[in-house]
């Protein structure tokens, strides 16, 4: 992949030499690509941050924006004169015009936004909608099933990391608003003194800084989603702000007094106790009411673990999808991370399977491969006394399934599983004497033995 | 705090040789390693174990950003400072919430490193300067 992170398209050389040492200079590398060599780099559109556009032929420009447009994920454009205000036929959130010759400030500004969107833009590999059999979860996704027709607010509670965005988000999709966009703020994550504009956005000159007006996400949601994230942690004064848009549906920018109609639905999201807030004096009793229309609660990870094995296997999916390997997990490391905690929730669990999938491509998982804080403190003294140790470490049967599972399983690997896990417990009960175990599970002495090379299980390593 | 064992990730070979010279003056720091994007930040952290980090935010293939929240979920992760040349609310934030532990300005690299590994040092927190974190 490409380390020029800006690519530079334009037929006047002199412009282009000038712009790329600006870009330089601003710790950019950029690429200019010659346009005799073929209208588009060998590279896709979306390995570079932006694509500047400048003077091209008719053909030229056609094949660039054809090459742009076959990739879905392709990088925002800047366009030099003589375009100017132009779309091409792109998002126009995605198009940025460039003056000329070039301001420095502008360029970085909107390099600066640019970088700011990317990062917005980067979802955690979490799976479209929550993920799951469990109870707890089905009742989630039939509530969002239930709630998304209309355009009530909904608050949406749980731990960090269990999924509030996803829930939100799944809201949106299933919604008559689910072509109009979707914007989320972390409201506990900015400044309380730039959240207002942030939210409502501002004018130019309304205080120093704004150099230009700017729309907030009120505005950039319109007709839309906003989700606002950690609304718990918003300042009073905030909260009156948005009280008022839910009661009114109007809001100002700040330095303004001209009240803009806004129609927007609200998915706000805590992971702290609003009630608790309330009597703390932190959080306003009528802004919860107003928000606690359409409460959804969210499960924590280990009051749902039966859906690790299919979180997983969602996970992998999706990072084999954006190009990140195939990473598997042996049914010991699953087990292993069965009896785990997960103070982080899924977001701990995505981040530890992206991770694995980073240093272990293409390979399944065992669990001498997940960090020390998965590994019981008995089971790693064994994995360091001797690594082929692992499967004395797995004793359990896995969960029983009394209903299949939505996406289907591979039935033949469970009944292994299953198998194994009795095979070892069987052997562990009689110290490792096989025959006796073969007793105990019904079987003919030598069908266990058959068994036992077939799993590459030893029967000393399981017993001891 | 001892020697700390320090790793630098940027995309940019000359400004891993400015933060190369640069460490190699200040006393109880040592080099461990150089990197050139998130994924090989995520590979030498889990071979070196650095006590520090210092990775820039933007980069080819993996940023910084990213590399941050997969470092953070190893076993005794390293101290990590996010080092861009945009230094808002809005990148901080998201530095924070990927569980970064400090934020430097590229523009005031040599000083803003500096001061980190004096306060390290002497056995001080980082934190970030706004209310970001």
């Amino acid at each position: 992949m490409s380390t020029s992170r800006i690519l530079l398209l334009d037929s006047d050389q002199e412009r282009a030499a000038q712009i790329n040492a600006i870009l330089g200079f601003v710790d950019y590398s950029p690429m200019r690509h010659d346009l005799e060599q073929g209208p588009v780099p060998e590279e896709r559109p979306r390995d570079f941050l932006a694509i500047v556009l400048g003077q091209l032929d008719e053909d030229e420009c056609e094949a660039v924006c054809q090459w742009m447009r076959a990739d879905p994920q392709h990088a925002p454009i800047l366009l030099l004169p003589p375009w100017h205000g132009e779309t091409l036929g792109f998002d126009p959130a995605d198009v940025w015009s460039l003056d000329y010759p070039v301001r420095a400030p502008q360029l970085t500004e909107i390099l600066r936004r640019i970088s700011v969107k990317h990062l917005d833009a980067m979802v955690e590999p979490q799976a479209i909608g929550p993920t799951g059999n469990t109870l707890a979860i089905r009742r989630v996704r039939k509530m969002i099933h239930q709630v998304s027709a209309f355009d009530t607010t909904v608050l949406v509670t749980g731990e960090s990391g269990t999924g509030k965005e996803v829930v939100a988000r799944a809201i949106h999709d299933s919604s008559g608003r689910r072509d109009k966009p979707f914007v989320a703020v972390n409201c506990g994550a900015i400044p309380s003194e730039l959240l207002e504009s942030e939210l409502f956005g501002h004018e130019k000159g309304a205080f120093t800084g704004a150099i230009c007006a700017r729309q907030g996400r009120f505005e950039l949601a319109e007709g839309g989603t906003l989700f606002l994230d950690e609304i718990g942690d918003m300042s009073l004064p905030m909260q009156v702000k948005i009280l008022r848009v839910l009661q009114e549906r109007t809001f100002e920018r700040v330095g303004s007094n001209v009240s803009r109609q806004c129609d927007v639905r609200i998915v706000a999201a805590t992971h702290r106790n609003l009630e608790s807030r309330i009597d703390e004096g932190l959080f306003r009793e009528d802004l919860f009411y107003r928000l606690n229309v359409f409460p959804i609660e969210l499960p924590a990870l280990r009051e749902r673990l039966e859906d690790l094995p299919l979180l997983i296997s969602e996970i992998s999916d999706e990072l084999r999808e954006f190009g990140r390997g195939d990473v598997r997990f042996s049914p010991e490391a699953i087990h292993l991370l069965r009896s785990y905690a997960w103070p982080g929730n899924v977001r701990e669990l995505a981040n530890l399977v992206e991770r694995l999938a980073v240093l272990h491509p293409n390979s399944t998982i065992r669990p001498q491969e997940l960090p020390e804080r998965y590994q019981p403190a008995g089971a790693r003294s064994l994995i360091e006394a001797d690594e082929d140790l692992l499967d004395a470490v797995v004793t359990a049967v896995p969960e029983e399934l009394d209903q299949l599972p939505e996406s289907g399983l591979d039935l033949k690997s469970h009944i292994a599983e299953i198998e194994q896990a009795l095979i070892r417990q069987a052997l562990e009960q009689t110290g490792g004497v096989v025959s006796q175990a073969a007793q105990l599970l019904k079987l003919r002495r030598t069908t266990l033995v058959e068994k036992l090379r077939k799993y590459d299980l030893n029967r000393q390593q399981v017993s001891s | 705090m001892s020697v700390l064992r320090t790793l630098v990730v940027d995309d940019h070979v000359d400004f891993r040789r400015l933060a190369q010279v640069l460490l190699e003056e200040i006393d109880g720091v040592e080099l461990v390693g150089l990197g050139v994007d998130g994924e090989e930040a995520i590979h030498l952290c889990e071979e070196l174990r650095p006590d520090l980090l210092l990775m820039d935010l933007s980069m080819p293939r993996m940023g910084g950003i990213q590399a941050t929240r997969l470092i953070k979920a190893q076993d005794d992760a390293p101290l990590i400072a996010i080092v861009s040349i945009y230094d808002d609310s809005e990148h901080r934030a998201h530095a924070a919430r990927a569980g970064a532990d400090a934020f430097i300005n590229k523009a005031d690299f040599l000083g803003s490193v500096a001061r980190l590994i004096d306060n390290l040092q002497e056995g001080g927190n980082v934190h970030f300067t706004n209310s970001a974190a």
